[in-house]
């Protein structure tokens, strides 16, 4: 018996070794290196690919057999492209095996939230541009890019684009994949059926509410706006007439509570003029979001205001795809334009406690520089920030037609910096401010309980609580 | 037989034991505990504790948004558990008669109860009652136009509680059980004497059925004062906060973003507490009113 005993643990010792030793750090040479395949079309694209993969075989010379471990949210589309793209690195770095975890976006920040804290969090993520602050308030959750910057491309990054995501020391905490802002969505057959044309100024827009109620009846809107998108609207509206972002860089609050309250009155303007619906009439429907809806998909609601990168559900919504266009930021919306603004969409980062940074960025280099990596990871993302990824894109058609519209749309249109406590935990989500204050507003204004003045007020309160008045 | 082999066969319960005492030390004993240690703490998932303090219990009973979630969970309480009592003794007291396919009635009626506190079922009431669901387009045929279940704030909290009191079943079970173990002579001796049908139920079966009612009335009012799927998935607590339950507020401090662990958790004593006292109510008045056939009586 006691034999047996001294012979199961001397295997399992053993056992322990030869793992342990398949885990170390035993270099070796990469099977494969990235060869420089001049495939892209343009001239630009094959100079910028030729780098990239120059970039990628000196820093892929070497690397350690290992596993890594990823995860990201998003929808279906994205999975199958992210898999895909794993499924290729593996293939060009055998001995590197990424283990990756995905889902839907709805309670993920939660699951990660926890996983910092535990410190149990991927070696490599696809994060928020306020994840810096929120979990990485004091730099050693992320690790520094720059770090790895041999390996990891940067260089394919305007100055501009990588000076966004920098944590408190310094230090670039994420690769923004994308950058992305909102613009306006139509469904062109309602609009022709009250006899208009869609949009092209704040003016047209506001003419068309009464239009709507009266050819088409109380149910057709010319725009669909949920709490936060009015959150949003309200933003766009108030930049456009000081040409400030509402919060800086220096995160202060620059508007004033009656500014709040010219705000709060041309959203409830929208609802009266029957632009928009009320709050109970939107939520009474029960959709999970505008591209679940109903009344969007048989078109009642004529228009929506949303990312640059996520017209494709919107679209397919619709029975006749040929409705959908891609409407023009609104640049009569104030003395300032459209006071819309761009922020980064998302990033990928690297866990500073990853024992591989140099395999993890030889990762990120693949799937966000490397011509084979981007194509497959194309516009799932939004339309690359990387030089190098949208020559590639570009050169293989992979860039949505409707996705680049909507994108060239919004960077057209100068947008404003934004500041990322715009969307604290404290404002934006179920039960935080936006939510609340405008539902409470929408209803309030139409039976007395709650006045505009009282919604400046606590607007006003709840935005200088994250963000000292300037 | 050696003294650790002794040892080891008298006390060979306690070994099987330590599984579930471990499981309950760790995920229960630690965080009902520690909650209450956090609960006098402005305790942040992130940010940790910078101060002890007073305030999240004084919050619960002056801040608007936690009294209100208060008082409405007392209303959800008070409406769900006697309307749910109610509709269980009432279908089960039916069923107790021999009436034809008897037992398919009684599945049919059990079925909700088995889907339970399922999120499918949510989402199933949702889809039924919304503005643009199946209830609606049969008040369209008829010319009506229904009122918006979800998004008015006279209807939303009874809408809430339809779908609990609709799930009877399991208390109807255990009602149909005590109704089985109701002698039938005291009927008939009641019949004889010309007592009607309302009478006999007052005054023989309602009275031997007590201590069932009684327990139903414990099980029905702790998860009343629990109710979280409901309101979580079909209203989200609107509109403008006319559903949000106690329970949403802890979880909406605790995981809805701002991670406020140490209001959260005064919250979850406070309705724990309360929860106690109704329960000590319910123990101290049954001596009025629950009859115990095994003992003196009342």
């Amino acid at each position: 018996m006691k034999k047996k005993l001294i012979a199961t643990l001397l295997t399992a010792a053993m056992a322990t070794t030869l793992l342990a030793g398949c885990g170390s750090a035993a270099e070796q040479p990469a099977a494969e290196t990235t060869a420089a395949e001049p495939a892209a079309e343009t001239e630009a694209a094959a100079e910028t690919t030729a780098e990239t993969a120059a970039a990628d075989a000196d820093a892929a010379e070497s690397y350690e057999e290992c596993t890594l471990t990823m995860d990201w949210w998003g929808g279906d589309s994205r999975h199958e492209a992210t898999i895909a793209a794993i499924e290729a690195f593996e293939a060009k770095y055998p001995g590197i095996t990424i283990e990756y975890n995905y889902g839907a976006w709805s309670d993920w920040e939660t699951a990660k939230a926890s996983e910092y804290l535990s410190g149990t969090n991927a070696d490599i993520q696809q994060t928020n541009f306020d994840w810096i602050r929120k979990y990485d308030a004091d730099g050693t959750t992320y690790l520094d890019l720059n770090t790895v910057a041999d390996t990891l491309d940067l260089t394919q990054y305007s100055e501009s684009t990588l000076s966004l995501p920098v944590d408190v020391n310094g230090g670039l905490a994420g690769v923004p994949v994308s950058l992305t802002g909102r613009t306006f969505y139509w469904n062109k057959a309602t609009y022709e059926a009250a006899g208009l044309s869609t949009p092209t100024t704040m003016e047209e827009l506001m003419a068309a509410g009464p239009i709507f109620k009266e050819k088409l009846g109380d149910n057709y809107y010319p725009l669909v706006a949920t709490e936060y998108d009015r959150a949003i609207l309200m933003a766009f509206y108030l930049q456009a007439q000081t040409g400030e972002p509402i919060i800086d860089q220096n995160g202060n609050f620059t508007l004033t509570e009656e500014q709040v309250k010219e705000g709060l009155e041309w959203i409830t303007s929208l609802e009266e003029n029957h632009v928009i619906p009320t709050i109970e009439y939107y939520d009474g429907e029960g959709a999970e979001a505008i591209d679940k809806s109903a009344r969007w998909i048989n078109g009642e609601y004529a228009g929506c205001h949303t990312w640059d990168s996520s017209p494709k559900s919107l679209v397919s919504a619709l029975p006749n795809p040929d409705d959908f266009v891609v409407g023009n930021e609104l640049m009569d919306t104030g003395e300032f334009g459209s006071g819309s603004y761009a922020k980064v969409s998302l990033m990928f980062s690297i866990s500073a406690k990853c024992e591989h940074p140099h395999e993890a960025a030889l990762f990120l280099n693949f799937i966000l520089n490397d011509e084979e990596g981007a194509a497959l990871m194309a516009t799932e993302r939004g339309v690359p920030e990387s030089a190098a990824a949208y020559a590639i894109c570009e050169a293989a058609g992979a860039i949505n037609p409707i996705i680049a519209e909507a994108h060239k749309s919004v960077m057209d249109s100068n947008p404003m910096y934004w500041n990322p406590l715009f969307d604290d935990s404290s404002l934006k989500g179920d039960t935080s401010v936006y939510n609340t204050l405008f539902e409470n507003l929408s209803y309030g204004v139409r039976d007395g309980s709650y006045s505009v003045e009282d919604a400046a007020y606590d607007l006003y309160t709840a935005y200088t609580a994250i963000a000292p008045a300037k | 037989m050696s003294k650790t082999q002794k040892f080891f066969r008298d006390n060979i319960g306690f070994f099987f034991v330590i599984p579930w005492l471990a499981g309950f030390l760790i995920f229960k004993a630690y965080p009902f505990l520690s909650s209450f240690y956090y609960s006098f703490t402005d305790y942040d998932l992130f940010k940790g504790i910078t101060k002890y303090t007073f305030e999240n219990y004084i919050n619960v009973f002056t801040n608007q948004q936690e009294r209100t979630a208060l008082i409405i969970t007392f209303k959800y309480a008070f409406m769900t558990v006697p309307l749910k009592l109610v509709a269980a003794l009432f279908i089960a007291y039916i069923l107790n008669f021999k009436i034809k396919g008897v037992n398919f009635f009684r599945t049919a009626y059990y079925i909700p109860s088995i889907l339970g506190g399922s999120v499918a079922i949510a989402v199933l009431w949702r889809a039924l009652f919304n503005d643009e669901g199946l209830v609606h387009m049969i008040f369209g045929i008829f010319g009506i136009e229904g009122p918006h279940f979800f998004t008015d704030t006279t209807w939303a909290l009874f809408m809430i509680c339809l779908l609990r009191v609709w799930q009877f079943g399991s208390a109807m079970v255990i009602f149909l059980a005590a109704l089985k173990g109701v002698p039938v002579d005291l009927y008939e001796a009641a019949a004889i004497d010309g007592a009607g049908k309302w009478r006999q139920f007052f005054t023989i079966t309602v009275p031997l059925i007590t201590p069932v009612i009684f327990y139903n009335l414990i099980t029905q009012l702790v998860q009343a004062f629990q109710e979280f799927n409901g309101p979580f998935i079909i209203t989200k607590g609107g509109p403008r906060g006319s559903t949000t339950l106690m329970s949403l507020l802890v979880y909406n401090n605790a995981f809805g973003g701002t991670y406020k662990m140490g209001k959260a958790s005064a919250q979850a004593w406070v309705l724990f507490i309360i929860l106690m006292i109704f329960t000590a109510i319910s123990f101290w008045s049954q001596k009025h009113w629950v009859y115990y056939a095994d003992d003196e009586g009342r």
